[in-house]
């Protein structure tokens, strides 16, 4: 198959950066040298999608699939790889080795590449790296194959930036910030219970609130957030801070998201998996659901987005640079748990799981899920994820499509569920909405693109990266959802009638914005104080000019 | 006068992975490794390696050496990939796809420490980068183990002797504990002395646990022992566990359930302190494999891939199914002389492709041999340091081939037999 010209033809197309949310319309869709054009000539080669619906390709704003954590957490689960094996793809490339894997909640990096786009996904985003990592992490993502993937970089517990903001140096911190996006070849600075995990790494405490003192009296969890939004906005990064907020996990915890979000108030800002931080009650002691006071703060205030990082019933592990909160799940649960305390920058837990219909408090995490995404007002930004594989793997992506946009099939698995802690909620006392299919195309990829600042990724306007998918339309969305019917990636048909039948090699995506050299000259010095890598080894990218 | 200098080079004489070594060449040889051990000295050494490339015990052009491999590698019924030791990760990938291909058994020197892999897999891990063990450690306890013996800049270079964020003066800011279990002797350089009994051994960490968990337990000499360790660990802030994770030196095999009783204490002693256990690991990227291994086929050694994917045979890997037979042709990529006694020995009894470093020089003489430079001396790439922390390679001197260009010439040599 020719990768330069292809006419998909006859479907009908949902692209809501162009088309203003309507209902899809029948159009075809011109792609040349891997881009979207406006015409091609007639005897182009052509795709039949007449009454298919097309899409961009979806994209990922936060799925764990790369780096020296997930690997951790593949390790420790040889009796899910070993329960879902995945033989090589019959690839029609003569030159490529297709590769063989195992699946489960972390799949192999082959098998992750080959699992998203033949769900229609070609831009994933790997959403906790340590820079101290990084190289690991790239090095993965080399042997994952057809998405476009980046990597978010892991800062607010870092001491060399803890010291910056205890000395008030606003300006260094930022420039240091810059430096390490650079060196990790990150995309966006990604900010992990603020403070919370140098306390569990100095002394096996958490943080409780935004201000709680980390170590020096002048850290706060509230000044590594406004230091670090107001980097990532000075820097003009194209994402703007990625925040994990402190307290995941616990009853009450909604007001410390709430008082986040205003302490940032007129800041761009992303918070990020907002289920697992909208629990009303009081810790130890009752949950309830505060999915409404929190999602109508985000209605009200246009400078925040979030993901929804909704729960979805079955396996799933539990993995984040949040150690202190993995400590707490295994303690409390008993089950397997790796903690790993990364020198200088940050921690990792990792707790397999499995959320259970019958379970009290997986329910109303569930429901606190779908009551985010059905009282959101604004799909551009409240956008679709599970945590992979944290709420669920991206496999159940469809299913969750299917919650959204069938409130009949959403009420009989309300039915189901352990009603303890859900009645009275927002979603028990009924909730009508049902996503459409714009709707959909906006919090799977127009939204989140636009969001990461990935100008040609999301639509199908002309000048558009070909990432695009093509679904036989099916009242049953689930199934609709998990196999389309053609899929293409650069240009590159991957997915031909719901085989994968191509793999490319996906692209990288990082930033390198400016700072001002002489940071560099103290982080040497920093380095030969208490460092355990040369300074000169530690980027794992190349920092350009 | 034509003294080059290479900084900031990647030692992996052992796992500790020092990247502070500052390599001076002359001419085609290396004639210093500051900043080095004795032990990295002698794995940099002057750096000469042989650059044969042999088959049926003849030289051969590279492309005949390649083409004879890959001829006896597609006929082969049951093959063997082994990750030898001094290849780099970008080696490592390479030579697992060979195996996914060819649906190999694929192994690797890991094999030796099954029982600890498993126990990390049923339990999990609590555990540190080395660095954090540098920042934070105020009590180190070497359980069994003198780290100057197999990893020796481990105390100078981050549990013992550097300052660290919270033990400010160093070695003064921090107490060590040597534990002494039978013959394997812990740090000479130790505030305290403990012995224990190897036959007392797992009892021994079985009875801390209890009483780190606020459990009473009896008052026998074991007893006596285990409850005072235990409460040294208890009133300490963050207490680094160290054990070593490889084949003991002393011939005395480890007791199977020894890793397993240091996870559940080091587990347990997080939350009234803080712990990490730090598995000692040999050098030449032997993690590096793990890691690959895992991230490419789910699981860290021992896997098949008969199948037609990857299946996890902890109990059936390469020396098992060498010593049954079972194997009739094995490409081995690495170093031939770190594979371990029991796997050399039977790599002599089937025909056999090296490519590694000093290939041409194995003892159990394969039939086709390709000399490559060694991953950190003459190849770059990257590597895993003990902690699975990747590190840069920066080679001083260029080698005979490059291991990881030799595998993917074969593995295309292979893909293009498929049709």
């Amino acid at each position: 198959m020719s990768k330069t010209r292809l006419r998909i033809a006859g479907g009908v197309v949902y692209d809501p950066a162009n088309d203003g949310g309507a209902d899809g319309g029948i159009r075809d869709v011109c792609i040349e040298d891997g881009r979207i054009v406006a015409e091609l000539p007639r005897d182009a080669p052509k795709l039949d999608a007449r009454g298919m619906v097309v899409m961009a390709g979806g994209v990922d704003i936060h799925s764990h699939i790369a780096g020296s954590s997930v690997n951790q957490g593949r390790r420790l689960l040889p009796e899910e790889h070993a329960a879902d094996p995945a033989p090589a793809p019959p690839l029609a490339d003569p030159d490529a080795i297709p590769r063989s894997g195992t699946g489960g909640t972390i799949p192999t990096t082959f098998t992750t590449g080959y699992r998203y786009a033949a769900l229609g996904y070609t831009t994933a985003m790997e959403a906790a790296v340590a820079p101290l990592a990084a190289r690991q992490a790239h090095a993965e993502l080399d042997d994952t194959p057809i998405i476009d993937a980046g990597l978010f970089t892991l800062l607010g517990n870092d001491d060399y930036l803890l010291r910056q903001i205890a000395a008030g140096e606003a300006a260094r911190a930022r420039d240091y910030a810059a430096w390490v996006l650079s060196a990790a070849g990150g995309y966006a600075i990604k900010i992990v219970n603020p403070g919370g995990v140098e306390r569990w790494k100095a002394g096996g405490r958490n943080v409780t609130g935004l201000d709680d003192a980390v170590g020096s009296g002048a850290v706060t969890p509230r000044r590594i957030l406004e230091t670090l939004a107001d980097a990532a906005n000075a820097l003009e990064l194209p994402h703007p801070v990625h925040i994990h907020c402190n307290n995941l996990g616990q009853a009450g915890n909604a007001t410390t998201t709430l008082e986040t979000m205003r302490a940032l108030a007129g800041r761009r800002a992303h918070f990020t998996h907002l289920q697992f931080h909208s629990y009303g009650g009081e810790r130890g002691k009752s949950w309830k659901s505060a999915a409404k006071e929190v999602i109508e703060h985000v209605n009200a205030h246009p400078e925040v987005s979030v993901d929804v990082g909704q729960v979805m019933f079955g396996p799933a592990t539990t993995l984040t640079a949040d150690a202190p909160v993995e400590y707490l799940l295994h303690a409390s649960s008993g089950r397997r748990w790796v903690n790993v305390d990364v020198e200088l920058e940050t921690g990792c837990g990792i707790v397999p799981y499995s959320y259970k219909e019958q379970a009290a408090v997986a329910s109303l995490q569930w429901a606190v899920g779908l009551e985010l995404f059905l009282l959101a007002k604004d799909p551009w930004r409240v956008v679709l994820s599970t945590d992979h594989p944290n709420g669920g793997s991206f496999l159940s992506y469809p299913e969750l499509i299917r919650l959204l946009m069938d409130r009949s099939h959403r009420d009989e698995c309300l039915k189901r569920v352990n009603q303890k802690l859900v009645a009275g909620s927002a979603l028990a006392d009924g909730l009508a909405r049902e996503y459409t299919l714009s709707e959909i195309a906006t919090v799977t990829r127009a939204a989140p693109a636009r969001l990461l600042g990935l100008k040609h990724k999301g639509h199908l306007g002309v000048g558009a990266d070909a990432d695009v998918t093509v679904y036989a339309n099916d009242a049953d969305r689930a199934k609709m959802f998990s196999t389309p019917r053609h899929v293409i990636k650069g240009g590159v048909l991957v997915v031909e009638e719901g085989q994968l039948r191509r793999a490319p090699t996906g692209r990288r995506l990082r930033v390198q914005p400016g700072y001002d050299r002489a940071v560099t000259r103290d982080l040497k010095r920093w380095f030969d104080g208490y460092a355990c890598v040369s300074f000169e080894n530690y980027p794992a990218a190349e920092l350009g000019e | 006068m034509t003294k080059r200098v290479v900084e900031h080079a990647t030692c992996l004489g052992c796992g500790c992975a020092c990247d502070d070594i500052t390599v001076v060449v002359d001419g085609d040889r290396i004639v210093e490794a500051r900043n080095s051990c004795a032990l990295g000295r002698a794995w940099f050494a002057d750096g000469s390696v042989p650059r044969e490339t042999r088959a049926g015990g003849k030289p051969v052009a590279p492309d005949v050496a390649l083409g004879d491999a890959a001829k006896l590698l597609a006929r082969a019924e049951r093959p063997l990939v082994y990750l030898a030791p001094d290849i780099s990760c970008e080696t490592q990938r390479a030579a697992v796809a060979i195996a996914d291909r060819l649906g190999a058994l694929l192994d690797s020197p890991t094999g030796e420490i099954a029982a600890g892999i498993l126990a990390s897999q049923r339990r999990g891990r609590a555990g540190a980068t080395l660095g954090e063990i540098r920042q934070r450690a105020d009590l180190v306890v070497f359980w069994g183990v003198d780290p100057a013996d197999r990893y020796p800049r481990y105390a100078s270079r981050y549990a013992v002797d550097p300052a660290g964020l919270q033990a400010p003066d160093g070695r003064k800011s921090r107490r060590v504990v040597a534990v002494d279990v039978g013959p394997s002797r812990g740090a000479a350089d130790a505030d305290e002395r403990v012995a224990i009994a190897p036959e007392h051994e797992v009892d021994a960490l079985a009875l801390m646990r209890a009483v780190v968990l606020g459990r009473a337990i009896g008052e026998d000499a074991v007893a006596r022992v285990a409850t005072g360790l235990a409460t040294r660990m208890l009133h300490a802030r963050y207490v680094a566990l160290v054990h070593d994770a490889e084949p003991s030196p002393h011939g005395s095999p480890l007791h199977a359930d020894r890793t397993e009783a240091l996870i559940a204490l080091a587990q347990a002693l997080n939350g009234p302190a803080r712990c990490a256990l730090s598995s000692l690991r040999a050098g030449g990227n032997r993690s590096g494999a793990d890691a690959v291994a895992t991230w490419q086929t789910g699981f860290p050694f021992a896997v098949d891939f008969a199948g037609g994917y990857p299946r996890y045979r902890p109990h059936a890997g390469a020396a098992v199914l060498l010593a049954r037979r079972e194997i009739d042709v094995a490409l081995l990529v690495g170093s031939p002389a770190g594979v371990p006694q029991a796997v050399a020995a039977a790599l002599g009894q089937v025909t056999t492709i090296a490519i590694g470093p000093r290939a041409s020089a194995a003892p159990f003489r394969p039939t086709v041999a390709i000399d490559t430079g060694v991953a950190g001396i003459h190849e770059g790439g990257t590597a895993f340091r003990m902690d699975d922390l990747a590190l840069p390679l920066r080679p001083a001197l260029s080698g005979p081939a490059v291991a990881a260009d030799v595998v993917r010439a074969l593995a295309a040599c292979l893909m293009k037999g498929r049709s």
